[in-house]
């Protein structure tokens, strides 16, 4: 008895160890890459994004940082880099790394980063995210400069969870986005009344004479 | 010329409906369609680049008698103002597309927008009833080919795709050639062609006030402003234009798909490679190999920037094309678009008593016009427009993955990759959907 408590103290403990020396391995990595996509080569800053996906979840929430860097370049391989993760991610059987990346996504979604890094995090979300990113995507259905955008990706997302939050926006969302929403769910299949498609109508005259007229 | 009369139309509707085979009813309903005169009438969207090239092309057989031009459009002013010019004063001008297609004056829109408009502007046209000629590619995702597809065939209109290589005279010869056997099995389709350009450095900024940027962006995403998108550089997006594979590529392998007899035939497995660009907005790969392989009939496609462009031969042109690689022999069709050369040997071919002929164009837009008249189909038809974009699609989208994608034609998705199958389609802006 006291023998097995001490194998499983130990077995604890080494995994414990195990555990934080892949954190250790975790966080120089993430340090490895920001410096890279930092770097003033852009050679090297392309090799960095291209190979992110290895580096995985860890280095979500940095490169969302790094995407807000005043040299667009470094943002761009940034966000590039943050792309290449969430393909790498999506790939047949590489469900834990998925599951590590869906959850770091949605909390890059709060109001102190930028529309620009939020929209991206959206369409991110959309491509691998499910029912555990749903809550967090659909508050922003009330952000005026990101509710396209997170309609879209809850129109992307399967499920039914995202399908309620739809259905939820149609009944409490302004008036003036509701055609969209109601637009979403019939690509989702669901029949909408009460508003008619829109795309057909003309909305934009131009100023402009036919020459000679 | 073949002179589109509106009478000559009428007659040709009075006659099918003692032919319902040979004329679809969908082009009986057209007659109601057609202009109060005679002729049939046009409208443009997207008078830029490409466009520009459509609106003489209309114009000069406006000017010869053989058709209406009534209207042209499109999201930014200046080109308006330089097109109205062209088209001269009976054209009525507009920015929103949608004015064009309230018109049941207008039987037929020739659309050459950039490329992310191509689906939804051809859906909204033939569900306004109109006949449809749309640049290359037809589409930027599967689910918009799909979406065209149907639209078409509810509708009933006629839609050619301007991958008008297939109407060229030495296309016609090289697939003469091949279908009757003369280069043995061909197992592999060699296309090369020179790379994407790196760049798209300029800073975002307001737009031009001629510009209608929301309705330029349609339905992709929000962004923005930023030069390096239009007009014509919306081609090193992925995005939207998709690069060279989906430019070219929508006529090289148009081409193959043509000589190959191949439309139906989709690919079983696709993988890409490529090399990405190291700075700028344009995320085109600079160089790109992609394989596709096809079953039953077994064969391979690769799409290579920038490959092996083979020696210029007698047609005096290399700069990108295919070869096709028989277990007897090798033939080269140089070009693919609207300039396309095959080797001597295939020009100089005559088809034996008994022998493979194959559809031949009588011109691309003529062809168009035929769809029209006769509700045949066109040689380079939505389903048609549709495969070639496909292929195009799916090799950019295994380069963005990165990795090989096994597709299941039968079910219409990618073998056990959910990510890949939810990039089948792509949310749209509101209105500008599908």
């Amino acid at each position: 008895m006291h023998s097995n408590l001490w194998k499983q103290a130990s077995a604890a403990l080494a995994a414990g160890a195990v555990a934080s020396a892949a954190r250790a391995a975790d966080a120089a990595a993430v340090d490895e890459l920001i410096a890279k996509i930092k770097s003033q080569d852009e050679k090297v800053r392309a090799r960095a994004w291209l190979g992110a996906g290895q580096v995985g979840a860890a280095a979500v929430e940095p490169l969302a940082e790094t995407m807000t860097d005043a040299n667009r370049e470094v943002a761009l391989a940034a966000k590039r880099a943050l792309a290449q993760i969430v393909h790498d991610a999506g790939r047949p059987g590489a469900e834990e790394q998925k599951k590590a990346v869906i959850a770091e996504l949605p909390l890059l979604l709060g109001d102190r980063r930028p529309v620009a890094v939020r929209r991206e995090v959206l369409w991110l979300i959309s491509e691998i995210g499910g029912d555990e990113s749903v809550d967090a995507v659909a508050a922003l259905l009330t952000n005026a400069e990101l509710r396209e955008d997170a309609r879209c990706a809850l129109q992307r997302i399967p499920g039914d969870k995202s399908l309620a939050a739809l259905r939820a926006g149609l009944g409490s969302l302004p008036a003036d986005f509701r055609p969209a929403v109601a637009e979403s769910l019939r690509a989702r299949g669901v029949p909408v009344s009460g508003y008619p498609d829109q795309k057909l109508v003309p909305t934009k005259p131009t100023g402009v004479k036919p020459v000679g007229r | 010329m073949d002179k589109l009369k509106r009478r000559e139309f009428l007659a040709t509707a009075a006659a099918a409906a003692s032919l319902p085979c040979l004329i679809p009813s969908g082009v009986l309903a057209a007659g109601g369609r057609a202009g109060a005169n005679e002729k049939l009438t046009f409208g443009h969207v997207g008078i830029c680049c490409m466009g520009s090239g459509h609106l003489h092309d209309i114009k000069g057989r406006a000017d010869r008698g053989q058709v209406n031009l009534a209207a042209i459009c499109d999201a930014d002013d200046r080109h308006l103002e330089n097109a109205s010019k062209i088209a001269g004063p009976k054209a009525d001008v507009y920015r929103d597309y949608r004015y064009l297609l309230e018109r049941k004056d207008i039987d037929a829109v020739i659309m050459a927008t950039p490329d992310h408009w191509h689906g939804v502007g051809m859906v909204h046209a033939a569900e306004s009833g109109k006949h449809v000629y749309v640049e290359k590619p037809a589409c930027c995702t599967i689910e918009e080919g799909r979406a065209m597809i149907a639209a078409a065939a509810k509708n009933k209109v006629s839609v050619q795709i301007g991958s008008q290589g297939r109407s060229t005279g030495d296309a016609y010869a090289a697939a003469t050639y091949l279908q009757n056997g003369m280069i043995g099995k061909v197992s592999k389709v060699t296309c090369w062609h020179y790379g994407n350009p790196e760049g798209g450095t300029d800073p975002d900024g307001p737009p031009p006030p001629e510009l209608d940027w929301d309705l330029w962006l349609g339905p992709m995403r929000w962004r923005p402003y930023n030069r390096c998108y239009c007009p014509g550089s919306f081609r090193w997006f992925l995005e939207s234009g998709g690069g060279q594979i989906r430019d070219r590529g929508a006529h090289v392998m148009s081409c193959a798909l043509y000589l190959m007899n191949a439309d139906r035939q989709p690919p079983a497995t696709i993988e890409a490679k490529g090399r990405a660009p190291t700075r700028g907005l344009w995320d085109c790969p600079v160089d790109m190999e992609v394989v596709y392989t096809f079953k039953d009939p077994d064969w391979t496609l690769v799409w290579s920037q920038p490959g092996h462009p083979p020696p210029k031969g007698d047609t005096g042109h290399n700069q990108y094309g295919a070869v096709y690689h028989g277990d007897k022999d090798t033939l080269t069709l140089y070009g693919g678009d609207g300039g396309t050369w095959t080797e001597k040997k295939a020009r100089q071919f005559k088809v034996p008593a008994g022998g493979v002929e194959p559809y031949r164009s009588p011109g691309h837009k003529e062809d168009w016009f035929q769809g029209i008249k006769t509700g045949k189909k066109t040689i380079m038809n939505i389903e048609a427009g549709v495969a070639v974009a496909n292929l195009t699609i799916m090799g950019n989208l295994s380069y963005i993955l990165g990795r090989k994608l096994t597709w299941d034609a039968a079910r219409g998705r990618f073998a056990g990759d959910e990510q890949a199958n939810r990039m089948i389609g792509r949310p749209q802006r509101h209105p500008y959907h599908l």
